[in-house]
């Protein structure tokens, strides 16, 4: 057992020729925490996981998994991973349960009992063969294959991508039993939403380089919603003045639609003086990663 | 871009390949059959016994009449290459239509507003443009090449580039049809490989039993039929091709009534067998079985049938042309044998380095990714690999030889006929792992330049096969990998052709794999 963190990673530097895909990236993952790793899509995040199983090599900078160095020993690490690709590609004349045996087989350590609970919770019919699968179903085979694999880390890169919403609640649920199981999770996404349910740190990359690191609870100033809506007349300078009042500014004041993006903190104040004003046609949607990349971190793109 | 061009655009490596490889086959091998015999009395008597040997009648029918250079040419060179064109058209088909079905391509580009029936459409008028190519290329290399070659003329240059490339468009258009048929692309490969097979037993039969009308009946009786640089008959041709469009038809009114990615014969999807296995190697193994049961059996009855042809050819006093350059001068029965064993061996390598090219198939595809994450070493997927084909290889060389060691003794006449069947066979073995280990290394090094693994089996071919014909020295054929195997009833002293060549699997399989340790996974 590592008494250190599960992944420390100081100043990851993977070039591919010229171009510098991970750009001194930090990362660091405590023992069963659940560590979401948000970026959007291209920023390097499956570059980084692949340093981390030992796939790639670095360039420079230090890379720690359960203690050791995945350059130099990638089997003893990977034997405490479990693993789910961004892209499952699978042997297309095995079938499901085959795909599961041979996982299982080749780490040499099973839980059959977790294995059997898993596929039916995910719904898969491990008779068939895998060329008939579609890539929900893939991922399904990948994701049971992990979870019930007994290992200390998850590496889940964007792994709910091919799943329905009641299979990602099913995700979600394999996800918290996992972290209350004492295991490690580190979670790949491009979507805020996906991992802030069940995350309880995040670091952020985009351009291969790190944003914002730390404790979801600390970042929550991130999580903006967008909230648009059609103002009387009459009403507009006065919600202008209550909402300057809270550091917000809207789109042009001779504009009757109204949009405004408002810190989550926020969101139930300025919904409340929309209705006391008589605003109608309300909206307020959850803002996406990628306005929020755009909004606070502007890094320059390479 | 049109559909056509990017399916031209997408394949057109192995496309050039078999185009160059083909009419490469054609052009540079006529001159060398005005030179085979020193007089045209010795070739009249050649002639006379190849007219009558039933080894060379089966294989590459008869020898028409007078047996000028040129008619020595298309009926022994036209055999070869016709096969090949088949074997090209079925590949090539199969890689245009359901290959890119199965692997979801297609999907794609159905889904960007290309109507239903381009896709055959479009794959038919590609296989008749590379059918053209075809023709042209090997009637210019004929013409350029039999200048000077008796009985070598304009219109026998063109009925032999007509026969190379209706073949290859009969084939190619007959697998479009099994397309529409079978339930996969792999399927689609093993139907079209059985119509070749069938093709040329019909045309053995027709050849062997005097039954010259069979020859009307198989597409590879088309050059009995056709006769180029002979009678140079125009009729067969245009029969032929007019087959080829009713089948052409035929394939896109198919193609019309099934599903996309599923033909008319079902596909067995389910199974509750279970895969209990604990090592990388394993693994492999049970992955490569399928295909290794294909060619164990192939190879074993085309090994068969090599021997079973031999009587003539070791018999035969005056034997010219290609196959008297492969028996030799020496003594006869080892020399067939050799060539047997040295056909089997090719083909054994071909296999090899197909097996071989999964691994980085695997490794482009994430496979070998996940392998490697359930805690197994860097080296152990193309070390596995490495070794499984090594053993498939000598699975398939045991099965050849056991077969051969039974038929030859009984149609040819010599000393120690088993054992040297045995021994000219199995001999082909360290060539086998010498490619396997070529083949290791560049994957090792770069995935993307493994098919240069393709070059060392190729000029080892070209260098066992044609290299008297061509008159490439000695020295240079040496170096080759498939003709080190000694007559093991002859031999004295260590076979240090063998042990060099199981040296260099050795030792590039292990530099194969060091590389593979030093460099990053190639991303899918």
């Amino acid at each position: 057992m590592t008494t250190g963190p599960v992944i420390e990673v100081r100043g990851l530097v993977k070039r591919f020729g010229a171009l510098a895909a991970v750009d001194g990236v930090d990362l660091l993952v405590r023992e069963g925490e659940v560590h979401g790793f948000l970026g959007p899509n291209g920023a390097g995040k499956s570059t980084t996981i692949r340093v981390l199983l030992g796939l790639y090599r670095a360039n420079a900078g230090l890379v720690r998994v359960l203690g050791l160095d995945p350059a130099s020993h990638a089997a003893e690490v990977t034997r405490q991973i479990s693993y789910v690709p961004g892209e499952v590609f699978l042997w297309p004349t095995l079938t499901g349960q085959e795909v599961l045996d041979a996982l299982a087989g080749l780490r040499g350590a099973r839980d059959v009992a977790a294995e059997q609970r898993l596929t039916e919770a995910f719904a898969l019919d491990t008779r068939k063969r895998i060329r008939t699968y579609s890539k929900g179903n893939r991922q399904k085979v990948v994701l049971v294959a992990s979870f019930a694999a007994p290992t200390r880390l998850l590496i889940l890169d964007e792994p709910t991508s091919g799943l329905d919403p009641l299979m990602e609640e099913v995700f979600q649920q394999c996800v918290r039993e996992a972290a209350a199981a004492g295991r490690t999770v580190l979670l790949s996404s491009h979507l805020l939403e996906e991992v802030e349910d069940v995350c309880s740190a995040v670091t952020i990359i985009k351009d291969g380089r790190l944003v914002e690191s730390g404790r979801l609870a600390d970042m929550r100033h991130l999580a903006a919603s967008t909230i648009t809506a059609h103002l009387p007349d009459e009403a507009r300078a006065a919600i202008d003045v209550r909402l300057r009042s809270w550091g917000l500014a809207g789109n042009a004041p001779a504009e009757r639609r109204l949009v405004l993006n408002v810190p989550r903190d926020r969101v139930a104040a300025v919904l409340g003086v929309l209705a006391e004003a008589g605003a109608a046609d309300i909206t307020c949607t959850p803002a996406r990663l990628e306005d929020l990349f755009l909004r606070h971190y502007q890094v320059a793109a390479r | 871009m049109t559909l056509l061009l990017l399916m031209a655009r997408r394949h057109r490596l192995p496309i050039l390949c078999w185009v160059a490889l083909l009419i490469a086959l054609s052009g540079p091998t006529l001159p060398a059959y005005r030179s085979t015999y020193a007089t045209v009395a010795d070739r009249r008597i050649a002639v006379a016994l190849a007219q009558h040997d039933a080894a060379t009648t089966l294989m590459y029918g008869r020898l028409p009449d007078p047996g000028t250079p040129a008619l020595m040419f298309a009926w022994e060179i036209g055999a070869i290459v016709t096969v090949l064109a088949a074997v090209a058209a079925v590949l090539l088909a199969t890689m245009l239509t359901r290959a890119a079905e199965d692997n979801g391509t297609l999907e794609l580009v159905r889904a960007c507003g290309v109507p239903p029936h381009f896709p055959v459409r479009d794959a038919l008028v590609l296989l008749a443009a590379v059918a053209s190519v075809l023709t042209a290329g090997c009637t210019a290399a004929a013409v350029v090449s039999g200048a000077h070659v008796e009985g070598a003329d304009l219109t026998g240059a063109l009925s032999f580039g007509a026969v190379i490339g209706i073949t290859f468009l009969l084939f190619g258009v007959l697998t479009v049809g099994l397309a529409q048929v079978a339930a996969t692309a792999g399927q689609t490969r093993l139907l079209g490989f059985l119509a070749v097979g069938a093709a040329f037993a019909v045309r053995a039969m027709a050849d062997t039993r005097d039954l010259a009308w069979l020859n009307g009946f198989t597409p590879l009786g088309l050059r009995a039929t056709t006769q180029p640089f002979g009678a140079d008959r125009w009729i067969p041709p245009v029969v032929a091709l007019t087959v080829t469009a009713a089948l052409a038809v035929a394939a896109a009114a198919t193609a019309a009534h099934r599903e996309y990615g599923a033909g008319i014969l079902p596909r067995r999807d389910t199974s509750t067998r279970r895969l209990p296995v604990r090592t990388v190697a394993a693994l492999s193994a049970r992955l490569t079985r399928t295909s290794l049961i294909a060619w164990t059996a192939a190879v074993t009855a085309i090994s068969g049938l090599f021997c079973a042809m031999g009587a003539g050819a070791v018999t035969q006093p005056d034997l010219g042309g290609f196959l008297g350059a492969q028996v030799g001068a020496g003594d006869r029965v080892a020399g067939y044998l050799s060539y047997c064993g040295t056909v089997t061996g090719i083909i054994v390598s071909v296999f090899g380095i197909l097996a071989m090219l999964t691994a980085g198939h695997d490794e482009r595809t994430g496979l070998t990714a996940l392998v490697l994450t359930t805690g197994r070493r860097r080296w152990a997927p193309l070390g596995a690999q490495a070794a499984v084909t090594a053993a498939g290889g000598a699975i398939v060389l045991l099965a050849a030889a056991a077969l051969s060691a039974v038929i030859a003794p009984v149609v040819i006449d010599g000393p120690d006929v088993t054992v040297r069947t045995l021994g000219y066979l199995l001999g082909q073995w360290p060539a086998v792992v010498a490619l396997i280990g070529i083949t290791t290394l560049l994957l090792g090094l770069r995935p993307s330049w493994a098919g240069l693994a393709w070059l060392p089996l190729t000029a080892g071919a070209l260098f066992a096969l044609l290299g008297d014909l061509f008159d490439i020295p000695g020295a240079v054929q040496r170096l080759g990998v498939f003709r080190h195997v000694p007559d093991v009833a002859a031999a004295d002293g260590v076979p240090l052709g063998l042990i060099a060549l199981l040296a260099v699997g050795a030792a590039t399989c292990l530099l194969g794999l060091l590389a593979a340790r030093r460099r990053d996974l190639v991303a899918g």
